[in-house]
């Protein structure tokens, strides 16, 4: 706090964010060590490009942190919006270099768009058999998941002591998702901490948990970082198919999807004993409310239509695949594709539904679905009572017009930008249904190919100029749009 | 520190804002959404939206396990009422704000504890205390005092022709070993000054010394002391009653207050002031008082603006020592650069009373003041503590602060690069805003 009226001399902070760019780097460095000795204990080839990497991003982490010196440490909000939608796509920039020199490599297209993919927690995949890539990328691309699912700034706000001011705060509110940004503490990194603290215990009990099934150590790794990240990526090239015949697999997988469509800080309250607040929170009932009714509405398709085979596809695979699509997990199983239209329309709505906001998962998020359906209730009551005052509650609170405005852009906004999306996809020559489909399954971060709609292949036969569009809807998709959009009006680079 | 704050108000706001730059774990609660959610977005704190006199609220806030509850509602029913719950629930520390004398008077204070309240601030008394001391001292824009004076620092305003004037500190330090000057404010800066920096016309320079150098130090800024007898207040404010009532002994006061009412009310409030019913902006009314024969001029209204133009317009008319209430902190530095003599404002003086309160739990602190980007504070230094290991030049301080004086046994001594602080010293230390908790480590 200074007393006097601060001249500001420039829009934006530019040497301090390249500071700030530059120990998120390192941290990056020090994920792309892990990938690195797996690939060596592996004896596999591709320790060399892992290595590479690493150096080449921890070096640059260096140059920039040691040798950049801020003249203020001052941070404003667009400072925190450049940062955050900045970093993620720098992220990707540095992560795709393994994948550029790799056995079975990938083109610098594919690669980036499999990095962006993993970062926003997407799954969607450009690489054709998975299955035969080595360890190392496995690994590296689950990696990119877990940090990417709770949030690279996140994750950087609970080590990095620096950032525990206010331009601190700006980022947090530009990456964590939904309408309102809730802490648990009063000092950010402390709450980026507590967070992190669950999102690292849930990992750690799922590995164990899908270790004691029928898979390796190294697959429970990879898929419990796919799970609970609401990733999707699999070591298979099958996918979960691979393990079709588990119904313990599919159990312990499903559960943990479910946790990470929950909002962490909810999970926080519980597990500090305020239960209290677990049966005050609407948005968590509606999450539970959907789940159930789209799995009975999948059971009556099957059944209708006939395709189930055995008694598991009347049960447990609605049930997984109903969480799978709310969580934008997007990890699929055998018979989805010939479960037919009605099941692939409800899947469309719960895609754009996504899970609770604060959560790992992407969507529009709940929070925002239960705004807009009391909001329409409110108009629609009004036409008949037209004096008769309305307001849209939600966990037992009343919001004030403004958000419930704000919410409505942002759904609006999300639909033109699918939208959009779809049409500058389907010019590219890829069919309208498959072009939005894409877009739709990137910006809701699923990832579920257009394999799902029986056009028989995936991502990996999309042009190239169509992967980068699909890359930037995933990344406003994560970002909730704003943060990134407004990078691209005006106003943001103009005092 | 764990500090919850009840009522985002503009005095609960700032304390919110302060202390979180101050790194405190802070949590602000109030019933009204909208006040919370730019705070929430922009500072290192949390909020509960909730009636801060409310059980649930409370609970949710966490007082349970908070170290320090500051109630800084507009009504001081609800402070009291809110401290008693947090207490009970088991805040360590409660403080509220109050308005009234009735809740410091000797008779009332050990009920007032038992009630839960374990400090109070009453930014009006405290005010009143500012503005006295300053009539006390007329050459001085700040003055704090240290065991009853034998450690003074006081904050003057330099002027073309005096001795100081274009001295390097360094030089400065040579010629004149009685005293140290902490600080200097620039241009609405304030810096912590190294050996070649320049003392220039128009700062306001902070200078520790000792009580028996006082006069060499105002031969030095060119200032003289004046006796103030005839005072002149506008506005009836809570704040101008405090005033009246703690200084009439030594003062005579005059009153002039705008609104009927309140002129009615006044007399019983300050038995044997004069009170004149009128707008303190009408010149005519002011020269018809005789302004420009009263010894000083306060001007204590609700409204900033007012008090800044009444006190320019009475210095126009050779009021020679000017005192306004600044509610807004950014106008107090500007309202320093119109020459006002002293400026005080309810915000920092609530402030003053937190950290100290702050730094109580650590280590025992006697004063504190908050200044508009710095504070002053007197601590002890504790056995085994940073501060004293070392000579103070190899201690390598933050440049953040500046040790300026102590008080060792009896005596008043100033600090240079080789003095050793020893266990027991009070020392006087000046830093800018910011970085108390850097002074709290070096203490602790």
């Amino acid at each position: 706090m200074s007393g006097h009226i601060r001249k500001r001399k420039h829009l934006l902070n530019l040497r301090q964010l390249g500071r700030i760019m530059g120990w998120l780097l390192i941290i990056e460095a020090g994920f792309l060590l892990i990938p690195t000795l797996t690939a060596a204990f592996y004896h596999e080839s591709d320790w060399l490009p892992f290595a590479a990497t690493t150096v080449l991003t921890g070096l640059t982490g260096l140059l920039l942190s040691r040798y950049i010196r801020p003249q203020s440490h001052h941070m404003g909000k667009r400072d925190g919006f450049l940062l955050t939608a900045s970093v993620w796509v720098v992220f990707s920039f540095f992560g795709l270099i393994p994948f550029l020199f790799c056995t079975h490599n990938l083109g610098y297209t594919d690669a980036f768009f499999e990095a962006m993919s993993g970062f926003t927690t997407t799954g969607a995949s450009a690489i054709k058999e998975p299955s035969a890539m080595s360890h190392g990328i496995h690994m590296w691309r689950a990696m990119m998941q877990w940090i990417g699912g709770m949030g690279i700034i996140l994750f950087t706000l609970a080590v990095i002591p620096m950032l525990n001011h206010s331009g601190g705060i700006q980022m947090f509110n530009a990456e964590v998702t939904g309408i309102t940004h809730d802490k648990i503490r009063p000092r950010i990194n402390q709450t980026a901490k507590q967070l992190w603290l669950i999102y690292i215990s849930l990992t750690i009990i799922l590995i164990l948990l899908l270790w004691l099934g029928p898979m390796s150590f190294f697959e429970s790794v990879c898929h419990a970082f796919g799970t609970i990240s609401t990733g999707g990526y699999s070591t298979d090239t099958a996918g979960i198919t691979a393990w079709d015949s588990s119904v313990y697999v599919k159990l312990v997988v499903i559960v943990f999807m479910f946790f990470g469509g929950v909002n962490f800080s909810l999970v926080y309250r519980a597990l500090r004993g305020d239960f209290a607040a677990l049966r005050r929170n609407d948005v968590l009932k509606t999450y539970l409310c959907i789940i159930g009714v789209a799995t009975a509405l999948f059971i009556v398709a099957i059944i209708a239509g006939g395709s189930g085979r055995n008694w598991m596809q009347y049960s447990i695979d609605p049930l997984f695949q109903v969480v799978s699509t709310l969580t934008s997990t997007g990890y699929v199983v055998a018979g989805f594709s010939s479960w037919g239209a009605f099941v692939l329309g409800i899947a469309l709505v719960m895609m754009f539904f996504g899970a609770c906001a604060g959560s790992t998962s992407g969507g529009a998020k709940i929070d925002r679905i239960i705004f807009l359906f009391k909001n329409i209730r409110n108009e629609v009551e009004r036409t008949i009572f037209p004096n008769s005052i309305r307001s849209v509650s939600i966990n037992g609170r009343v919001a004030n017009s403004e958000l419930v405005t704000k919410v409505i852009a942002f759904l609006c906004l999300y639909v033109l930008i699918i939208i959009a999306g779809g049409i500058v996809i389907a010019a590219m020559g890829v069919p309208l249904g498959e072009a939005f489909f894409s877009a739709f399954s990137c910006i809701s971060n699923t990832g579920f190919s257009t394999e799902v709609r029986g056009w028989g292949g995936g991502f990996d036969l999309l042009p190239d100029a169509a992967k980068w569009v699909l890359a930037l809807l995933m990344l406003i998709g994560r970002l909730e749009i704003f943060t990134v959009l407004v990078l691209f009006t005006p106003a943001f680079w103009r005092r | 520190m764990r500090i919850v704050i009840a009522g985002a108000g503009e005095v609960g706001s700032h304390l919110a804002r302060l202390l979180s730059t101050e790194e405190q774990d802070i949590t602000l609660v109030d019933a009204n959404s909208e006040r919370l959610a730019t705070l929430d977005a922009n500072y290192n704190l949390m909020t509960v939206v909730g009636d801060p006199t409310s059980f649930e609220a409370l609970r949710e806030a966490g007082v349970a396990d908070c170290d320090i509850f500051i109630a800084v509602m507009p009504y001081e029913a609800n402070n009291i009422v809110a401290c008693a719950i947090a207490k009970n629930l088991g805040a360590t520390t409660t403080v509220s704000r109050i308005d009234s004398y009735d809740f410091m008077a000797e008779e009332n204070i050990d009920l007032v504890r038992r009630m839960g309240v374990d400090r109070l601030i009453y930014p009006e008394y405290l005010a009143a205390k500012d503005i006295i001391r300053a009539l006390r001292h007329t050459w001085a824009r700040n003055i704090f005092e240290l065991h009853d004076g034998r450690i003074i620092l006081a904050g003057i305003k330099v002027r073309q022709g005096a001795p100081v004037v274009g001295m390097k500190l360094r030089d400065f330090g040579f010629a004149n070993r009685n005293f140290n000057v902490v600080a200097i404010k620039r241009n609405h800066e304030t810096i912590i000054p190294r050996g070649d920096d320049t003392m220039d016309q128009g700062d306001i320079l902070y200078f520790t010394t000792t009580r028996e150098h006082i006069d060499d130090l105002l031969r030095l800024t060119g200032k003289v002391q004046r006796t103030v007898k005839k005072v002149l207040i506008t506005g009836g404010t809570n704040m101008a009653v405090r005033l009246v009532n703690m200084g009439e002994d030594e003062f005579k006061f005059k009153i002039i207050e705008r609104d009927i009412e309140v002129c009615r009310r006044l007399p019983a409030l300050c038995p044997g002031c004069e009170i004149i019913h009128g707008d303190a902006r009408d010149t005519e009314l002011l020269e018809e008082l005789g302004c420009g024969d009263m010894d000083a001029f306060v001007a204590l209204s609700d409204s900033s603006e007012t008090n800044i133009l009444t006190c320019l317009t009475a210095k126009e008319m050779g009021v020679k020592k000017t005192v306004a209430n600044v509610e807004n902190i950014q106008f107090i530095s500007q309202a320093e650069g119109l020459n006002i003599g002293t400026v005080v404002n309810k915000k920092l003086i609530a402030s003053s009373t937190i950290f100290q309160l702050m730094l109580d739990a650590d280590c025992s602190t006697s004063k504190f003041l908050a200044l508009a980007d710095a504070e002053v504070a007197e601590l002890e230094a504790r056995p085994g503590s940073r501060i004293v290991r070392a000579a103070v030049k190899d201690l390598h301080l933050p440049r953040e602060l500046n040790l300026g004086a102590l008080i060792r046994g009896d005596e008043g001594m100033l600090i240079t690069g080789n003095t050793t602080i020893q266990p027991g010293d009070h020392v006087l230390i000046f830093c800018l805003a910011g970085s108390l908790h850097k002074v709290e480590k070096l203490f602790n």
